[in-house]
């Protein structure tokens, strides 16, 4: 297990106001790892993954990638640098198919120039032509194809969160942030997100931080589990051992558990 | 100049603002109150800059131009970092302040009594082919990434922003190109009219322009375009004065927000796809 | 200058200032709780000034009953705004930018009501509606206009903060400013909340609009003056009513030196500039919390 750290988060705090989200949590991810963040609501786990994407600062603490510290770059920066997420409450663009929505992930890395695109230069068919193409290839892996000049909103849940993962995809990153990615979903789409978010893991070669509170979620994909409980990590671990430590069963459940 | 030839190069002109408005606040949902406000500058600088300076026509337009677009950037940069009504307040702000400086400068202004005698070189040919010209310029936009972008960001920024999509350079050149089509409907409304006054290119002008925006809706440039020549027509048909005319708009727009808020022609846009693939099929018959 | 103009100043500013904290106090109010900027407002300030206008003409009544008709004013036309320009879009949860269209599309109707109804002109509230003119203070001659000001304001806010801090309804509106859905949670009828709160803010909007009409003149155009409360409450920050009157006060204060010093053509550029590099330093305003995005 000697794989090179991708991300790493060092004593990372935020406080909103007089409320401390995240109290010096630290964490790494590693290369082509799936690790987990769990707890109850409240615990500061959307607030971890959003300070590493970039939606706010951190109060105190550093988050390392690729060599710098992100902590105090623009979202669109750190996208960029190869960090790409989903959301908790599924964000999608108003008005658009799916198809679009992806290629949206590829406006940044377009040839063109405002001038250009003012003026209908060739070049901006041309590019959309191939980004087109491009976001063709993430919508095959999510299984949407049929879907893509669909517009996005009128979609089911389970399909409208399989678009935000194409989307992110298409941002090709090394590093995957997924905020709740089961949320709303029924038991079967649920089984089939997992099996989407593992063959995807072991195509892409992405590393992914995985924030959830099914056990049925976490269990089945991460490797490593850090737990949240009020801002504060109280136990990080393998699946069984987290599964199997009382200090974690007492914040999920609120009592000890006497009997092994 | 025929009567119908003076209002069709007026509705051509108004368009061509109009358009900027549908850019900044139609498909990027920026609300600017001083949009007008490059209007009155790009008809002042191009009028003193022929009048009083005897620049040739073509070079006075492009300065004054180059000049909105320049103080657009600045007035925008500072301003389209901050919350949505506070950017409505501040680009109002700068309204009352061009309006300001354009009334207390008599000497270069003419002031509050505006500035006449200015040539009449914006000849029927210039005004429309700048309306086809800029209506290509906005349909070409909506067709590449910055269209795309505009909706996002305008749905949703957040999600925009980590697509990596830099919303402020983005807002910031949006804003700058609807304050050129201002400026240069301005110019060319000043060498029509042949007069320019402060008190035409206040908040109440931008508001009107948002107004016929939504009117036709905002996801329809076909919209707009109807939607700005029907708003124009209507009254001038009716015979209104100024401000029942205003007060009609701003009911028609209520209803349009309560009762059909896409505006009248919603996501409609004039295509010309089924004609050409009516044509293309018949090519196939014949082959 | 001499101490004695600059202390004129500092009260002519203090009494526009008062004027300005009730326009801004009765603007935010709004804000807090729909959470977006109300520019209708302004319509009913201008509405409530003429109401006050023509019963002090027409009827020849004395201060007191003047004001309490533009307050009243005030009241009845902002629920009226809140059913025409409002209502529909917020149950039909619209997006925020409709809000803006329809909020300043009602500030121009009504001023366009009152440019029809009353030409495009000046007007005054009738000369002797306040007995006397001005009273010495020491060596100083103060406006008894500006001292009503100030003391309407003044018993105007205890009013409110007793509302807002003790009655049942003014609970309500701070809870639905806090949170809607939460408050509608707990069994309270927001739409009743909403419309009390159009109310408060009516009241405000016409009290202001009666002292503003009396303080200046008339003019169709006096709803604009909104605009100085919305300045105001971008100042003061969202969230904190006493913030948003501090900077009411000062933005007062500062006006009139500004125009005694470069005069009022140009002390909007000024205003602007001002503006613009507090909003840059400062975004969230002296008081207000940081507006963040729920991710």
């Amino acid at each position: 297990m000697d794989r090179p750290v991708v991300l790493s988060i060092n004593n990372l705090t935020k406080m909103f106001g007089g409320l401390c989200a995240v109290n010096d949590f630290s964490g790494s991810l590693k290369e082509n790892q799936i690790i987990g963040i769990i707890g109850p609501n409240g615990a500061g786990k959307t607030t971890i993954l959003n300070t590493v994407s970039g939606v706010y600062p951190p109060t105190q603490g550093q988050i390392i990638f690729k060599g710098t510290d992100i902590s105090k770059f623009q979202p669109h920066k750190i996208n960029h640098m190869g960090i790409a997420r989903t959301f908790q409450n599924i964000r999608l663009f108003q008005d658009m198919t799916v198809l679009e929505t992806i290629m949206t992930a590829y406006s940044w890395r377009s040839p063109y120039s405002i001038f250009e695109s003012m003026f209908s230069f060739p070049r901006v068919a041309r590019y959309e032509k191939e980004i087109k193409e491009k976001s063709m290839h993430f919508l095959e892996k999510v299984n949407l194809v049929e879907c893509a000049e669909v517009n996005a909103q009128s979609l089911p849940y389970g399909m409208q969160r399989r678009v935000e993962i194409a989307r992110a995809l298409a941002s090709e990153p090394l590093v995957l942030l997924l905020d709740e990615p089961g949320a709303g979903l029924n038991q079967t789409e649920v089984h089939d997100l997992v099996e989407l978010i593992k063959g995807l893991h072991k195509e892409l070669g992405l590393s992914i931080i995985l924030i959830d509170h099914r056990m049925d979620v976490i269990m089945n994909l991460c490797e490593w589990i850090y737990v949240q409980d009020f801002g504060k990590c109280i136990a990080q671990g393998t699946p069984e051992e987290i599964q199997k430590n009382p200090i974690v069963i007492k914040a999920y459940l609120g009592e000890e558990i006497n009997n092994a | 100049m025929g009567f119908y030839l003076t209002l069709a190069i007026n509705i051509a002109v108004f368009s061509i603002a109009v358009l900027g408005t549908f850019m900044l606040t139609g498909m990027n949902g920026l609300f600017s109150l001083g949009q007008a406000a490059f209007m009155g500058l790009g008809a002042y600088i191009s009028a003193i800059l022929v009048v009083n300076y005897h620049l040739p026509f073509a070079l006075a337009v492009l300065i004054s131009i180059l000049t909105c677009a320049f103080l657009a950037f600045l007035v925008g940069s500072a301003t389209l970092r901050i919350r949505q009504d506070f950017f409505a307040l501040a680009t109002f702000g700068f309204g009352q302040a061009v309006t300001a400086f354009m009334t207390e400068y008599v000497s270069v202004t003419g002031g509050a009594m505006g500035f006449s005698n200015i040539p009449n070189f914006t000849t029927p040919a210039l005004a429309f082919i700048s309306l086809a010209v800029a209506i290509f310029i906005v349909w070409s936009i909506r067709r590449s990434h910055y269209g795309r972008d505009s909706l996002a960001i305008r749905s949703n920024e957040l999600a925009a922003k980590v697509e990596g999509i830099n919303v402020l350079k983005h807002k910031v050149i949006i804003f700058i190109i609807a304050a050129a089509f201002a400026a240069y409907a301005g110019a060319l409304m000043a060498f029509h009219t042949r007069y320019v006054e402060p008190n035409m290119y206040g908040w109440i002008t931008s508001v009107t322009w948002i107004i016929i925006v939504y009117f036709g809706g905002r996801d329809s440039l076909t919209g707009t375009i109807i939607g700005a020549i029907i708003l124009y027509l209507a009254p001038e048909i009716l015979r209104f004065t100024t401000a029942w005319r205003i007060l009609i708009y701003c009911v028609i727009i209520l209803l349009i927000i309560n009762i059909r808020p896409r505006g009248l022609f919603g996501t409609w846009e004039l295509s010309f796809k089924p004609l050409l693939k009516l044509f293309r099929s018949k090519k196939q018959e014949v082959n | 200058m001499d101490s004695n103009v600059i202390l004129q100043q500092i009260i002519n500013g203090l009494s526009l200032g008062a004027i300005y904290a009730l326009i801004a106090v009765g603007f935010a109010i709004i804000v807090n709780v729909l959470k977006f900027s109300n520019f209708a407002h302004g319509g009913v300030l201008g509405i409530s000034a003429y109401a006050g206008y023509i019963v002090a003409n027409q009827f020849n009544l004395t201060l007191i009953p003047v004001i309490l008709v533009g307050m009243a004013t005030g009241a009845l036309v902002a629920v009226l705004v809140e059913f025409v320009a409002f209502r529909w879009i917020r149950l039909q949860k619209g997006q925020l930018v409709y809000f803006f269209v329809t909020s300043v599309t009602m500030l121009m109707l009504l001023e366009q009501i009152l440019i029809i109804r009353f030409g495009a002109f000046f007007d005054t509230y009738p000369y002797d509606l306040i007995k006397v003119k001005t009273i010495k203070i020491g060596e100083l001659t103060v406006s008894v206009t500006y001292l009503i000001s100030l003391v309407a304001t003044i018993i105007a806010f205890g009013v409110l903060i007793y509302v807002l801090k003790k009655t049942k309804i003014g609970i309500a509106i701070r809870a639905a400013s806090n949170d809607m859905i939460a408050t509608s949670l707990m069994g309270i009828n927001t739409n009743m909340v909403i419309i009390a709160a159009f109310i408060v803010s009516g009241m405000l909007g016409g009290l202001s609009g009666v002292l503003y009409g009396i303080s200046t003149s008339l003019a169709p155009q006096i709803g604009q003056v909104v605009v100085k409360g919305f300045i105001a409450s971008l100042l003061g920050g969202l969230g904190s009513l006493t913030g948003v009157a501090v900077a009411a006060v000062v933005l007062g204060v500062l006006e009139v030196f500004l125009i005694a010093t470069i005069g009022s053509g140009l002390s909007p550029v000024v205003i602007f500039l001002l503006m613009i590099t507090f909003l840059l330093v400062r975004p969230q305003g002296f008081a207000g919390v940081s507006f963040a995005d729920k991710a």
